[in-house]
């Protein structure tokens, strides 16, 4: 009988390809090689990460997860204990203990440990939510978030409260950035070719005929909750190192708004859907917040007032979902040659529709 | 004694609140399963709408200013014109979508209409006496408290009857009601199904600018994340109460308004500002105990 | 004359043809029964119908109208009464809310008053009950209330999925014997998807057999359940 060739013979070149596509954004960088791009870049990488983590969850299991960005902030915040300098620590987060205070760590283990701290945490979080239904697990969800940014927000000691934590070490080449990401969307390949992310598909699909096969539903949600906790963890600390402040405020509805539209737009349940997303909408972005700067054009400067940003970026969104809810890439993966696999013979399998039969 | 009655006007006027708000969401999601996350911004978008036509730095309370038969309708209608018009637009499109899809797209509109507001306004929050004199503490029986609370509850209670009178003895409540529990089979009985919807929607709004009059009334500022805290809650409250369940978005909106009071007073002064997260704490438990609800309807179970 | 006409009609759900060039016609005051296997698609010839499934081509024509891809609401204002598979009564309405709804805006109250009691006339069950929750009636109980409230719009036809589904025999026994009953005294038009081709002979009619989106056989109900014919296109004997 005719064997079919295994999964990943037959999908190797979607993380090759995204791979490359980073690494095309990674030497322009080094091309233009001006201050202000670099940062670009290192934004765009750092996104990669989180929105790839966003797919892990939301993409694989079919549930909306509006708390994701809670991680974030924990391993954000995870980096900066362990990395800053004891002294400032000594002065303003009195509350840590002894043994966090005293350590100043290189960046490479503050990404570590930022990744593990979240992954725990989404662990004990997620066994609480994956038992929840599709619609309530997405609401608690929201409720975590809330819950964690409150905590941070007050918790004078240990995180400084709503002021700015400094004094955290900048990383400002973007080579680890890029291997970060690069990391994370190999992760995110091996993961969903995997029996879990398989099973945790069909039961996306399907939730009755799964559950009946065998599939442990709340189990393999788990499974993704906590990888992706992880990356998003990851996400945070890079985040934290690249800009070297971190406040509670920026990992609440902003950021989550930007990386869920980046995933959006790019395909929901699509890994190549959640780079291109990335790539896009940075772009987007970037060509938005030079009109909001004001652009010089022949004489009279051309600006836009603030918040048009975020109005534009919802709109697409909105249109995006209206006309094409499977996003860029519906829901499929890019692979070479270049054609598209057929639903049968497809390894990572196109999803429904965003649509549902009227009846 | 005094402190008692003190936390109970507390407890039930933010019960209060939050019930409201549970029920415009849960109105909503009972005839679409949509999980409306522009809500809070359309309680923003009324707060703002009593600066209208003014855009200044400095409040100036234009509409705010219209004596309170005439202001309160006025702002009613625009929280009902905005909802309805955010289902013509947008939400229409999305009938046959799955719900997950819907809720993203309510969240960016919600996003639209928050950075709309603050396009015009700014972020800063800004202060306007609305009604103060309302916050201005009585005594009642020996506890001090501000008519505003109870003029909430009997507000409250006034929406609860005449909706529950609505649903119950009007044919339009009657469709609705059909509606939410199977929509497909009302629609081939002949209930329209566009006016069942918007009906739903415009009563949502209403109840999203009256949760804004209050809202203003009580802290006497205007911020355009004003409502984004309790709609969380109202949220959360429809989950508890069993998602698709009205009475039980209310019942779920008073108990966290009491949780919540009682944790207000009696928590440790360290705890207080943790509040929050321990309220959630006790919802997530709740969940863990009951995952579909306090009053789950049948509509909404989980097969699997 | 013909009351409702359908016409090569076909109907996906994504990649699924469910129906493929379907054709069928209905006059006035005749009973048509449809059947078939499983997944023939009877039900969703019943679902273009009624407007909760649009099919991609093909016309519908009822009472003169044409209604492929009309909203449902408005192809029940003109006539035509679904009593779809599984008895969707509403739960959490009383019988009486249930059988008012039937109604739709259309009959102003005294109307609807009239049309109650004539209701209650034919399932006097319902009229002891009419103040209960119509989710704690039994199955025949819930098949007798959502054809009653099929009728409380007066309406030219009646489609009914699979009345006899999960009722024990003599329940299905008094539930086609209301439905004769109504149609003798009222000349309704009756359109029934019905898996027992014996009760579809037993009650009199006309008869297609759908079989894979298709209409394969048609004639009158008792000279087909007599004849070879059908067995044959039922199980697809002489086939390909």
């Amino acid at each position: 009988m005719h064997q079919r060739p295994s999964i990943l013979a037959r999908t190797w070149t979607t993380p090759v390809i995204l791979i490359a596509i980073l690494l095309a954004v990674a030497l322009a960088a080094v091309a233009v090689s001006t201050g202000p791009f670099n940062q670009t870049v290192i934004e765009i990488f750092i996104r990669v990460v989180l929105v790839v983590g966003l797919y892990v969850f939301i993409g694989n299991s079919g549930v909306i997860s509006f708390g994701h960005i809670g991680f974030t902030c924990l391993g954000a915040y995870m980096t900066a204990w362990l990395t800053m300098l004891p002294a400032i620590k000594k002065s303003k987060l009195k509350g840590l203990p002894d043994i966090i205070l005293n350590a100043k760590l290189q960046y490479g283990w503050g990404l570590l440990a930022a990744a593990v701290f979240a992954a725990v945490c989404a662990y004990v979080i997620g066994k609480v939510l994956m038992r929840l239904s599709g619609i309530a697990a997405s609401i608690a969800s929201f409720a975590v978030l809330a819950v964690i940014i409150q905590v941070y927000s007050n918790w004078d000691s240990v995180t400084g409260a709503q002021s700015s934590v400094v004094g955290i070490p900048i990383i400002r080449t973007i080579w680890p950035y890029f291997a970060c990401a690069v990391i994370v969307v190999v992760v995110a390949y091996f993961y969903s070719i995997s029996r879990s992310g398989l099973a945790l598909r069909a039961a996306r699909d399907e939730a009755t005929a799964a559950a009946a096969s065998g599939v442990d539903i709340p189990r393999e949600r788990l499974i993704a909750f906590v990888i992706s906790g992880a990356m998003m963890g990851l996400g945070g600390a890079l985040f934290a190192h690249s800009v070297g402040v971190v406040t509670p405020d920026t990992f609440y509805l902003g950021l989550t708004f930007i990386t869920l539209s980046m995933l959006v737009v790019g395909g929901m349940n699509s890994l190549s859907g959640a780079v291109l997303g990335v790539v896009v909408l940075s772009t987007i972005i970037q060509v938005l917040r030079w009109f909001e700067k004001g652009i010089d054009v022949g004489g009279t400067v051309l600006t836009i007032p603030n918040g048009v940003q975020e109005i534009a970026i919802g709109i697409v969104m909105i249109v995006i979902l209206m006309f094409r809810p499977t996003g860029m890439t519906r829901n499929r993966e890019l692979v070479w040659p270049g054609k598209k696999l057929s639903a049968e013979a497809g390894a990572m399998p196109s999803s429904a529709d965003g649509k549902t039969a009227k009846t | 004694m005094t402190a008692i009655l003190q936390i109970l006007f507390d407890a039930l006027s933010l019960g209060s609140l939050y019930a409201l708000g549970a029920l415009g969401i849960a109105l909503i999601f009972g005839v679409m399963r949509l999980v409306n996350f522009a809500h809070g911004d359309y309680i923003a978008f009324c707060v703002f709408a009593l600066l209208w036509p003014s855009i200044d730095a400095a409040a100036i309370v234009f509409a705010g200013n219209l004596p309170t038969f005439l202001l309160i309708p006025l702002i009613l209608g625009i929280g009902a014109g905005l909802s309805v018009l955010s289902e013509i637009l947008i939400f229409r499109r999305f009938r046959n979508a799955n719900p997950a899809t819907m809720m993203i797209a309510s969240f960016a509109l919600g996003f639209i209409i928050k950075y709309f507001l603050l396009m015009l306004y700014s972020s800063r929050p800004k202060s306007i006496d609305l009604w103060s004199n309302l916050s201005q503490q009585i005594e009642i029986f020996g506890a001090r408290i501000p008519p505003l609370q109870v003029i909430t509850i009997c507000t409250t209670i006034v929406i609860l009857i005449a909706l529950t009178a609505f649903l119950k003895r009007t044919r339009f409540g009657l469709e609705m009601r059909a509606a939410a529990e199977n929509f497909t089979m009302a629609r081939m009985l002949g209930v329209r199904a566009n006016r069942v919807i918007m009906l739903a929607f415009a009563i949502s709004g209403m109840l999203a600018a009256a949760v804004g009059l209050i809202l203003v009334t009580q802290t006497g500022t205007v911020d355009i994340n004003m409502g984004a805290n309790l709609m969380l809650v109202a949220f959360v409250a429809t989950v508890i109460g069993g998602l698709g369940s009205l009475p039980g978005a209310v019942v779920a909106g008073f108990l966290i308004g009491g949780l919540s009071s009682l944790m207000q007073a009696y928590l440790p002064a360290d705890a207080r500002p943790f509040r929050d997260a321990f309220v959630y704490g006790a919802v997530i438990v709740m969940l863990i105990w009951r995952p579909n609800g306090l009053f789950s309807s049948k509509a909404v179970k989980q097969r699997v | 004359m013909t009351l409702l006409s359908v016409e090569n009609i076909s109907v996906r759900y994504g990649q699924l043809t469910a129906l493929r060039k379907a054709s069928i016609k209905v006059s006035e005051g005749e009973t048509l029964f449809v059947t078939g296997p499983n997944g023939a698609g009877k039900s969703t010839l019943l679902k273009a119908i009624a407007g909760v499934v649009t099919p991609r081509e093909g016309f519908i024509q009822f009472a003169g109208q044409h209604i492929a891809g009309k909203a449902p609401e408005d192809i029940a204002r003109m006539g035509f009464s679904m009593v779809p598979e599984g008895r969707d009564v509403f739960g959490g309405l009383t019988i009486e809310e249930n059988l008012r709804l039937g109604t739709g805006m259309r009959a102003d109250k005294d109307q609807a008053a009239r049309k109650l009691e004539q209701v209650y006339a034919v399932f006097p069950m319902l009229k002891d009950r009419k103040d209960n929750q119509a989710g704690v009636l039994s199955g025949g109980q819930q098949q007798m209330l959502v054809i009653g409230r099929a009728l409380m719009a007066g309406p030219k036809l009646i489609a009914i999925d699979e009345p006899s589904l999960g009722l024990a025999p003599k329940v299905i026994d008094d539930v086609y014997a209301t439905l004769i009953k109504l149609r003798d005294s009222r000349g309704l038009t009756l359109l029934i998807v019905e898996q027992s081709a014996t009760r579809a002979s037993l009650t009199g009619g006309r008869m297609v057999l759908m079989r894979s989106g298709e209409v394969a056989l048609e004639g009158d109900a008792r000279e087909l359940v007599k004849g070879e014919a059908l067995r044959q296109a039922y199980f697809g004997y002489g086939d390909h």
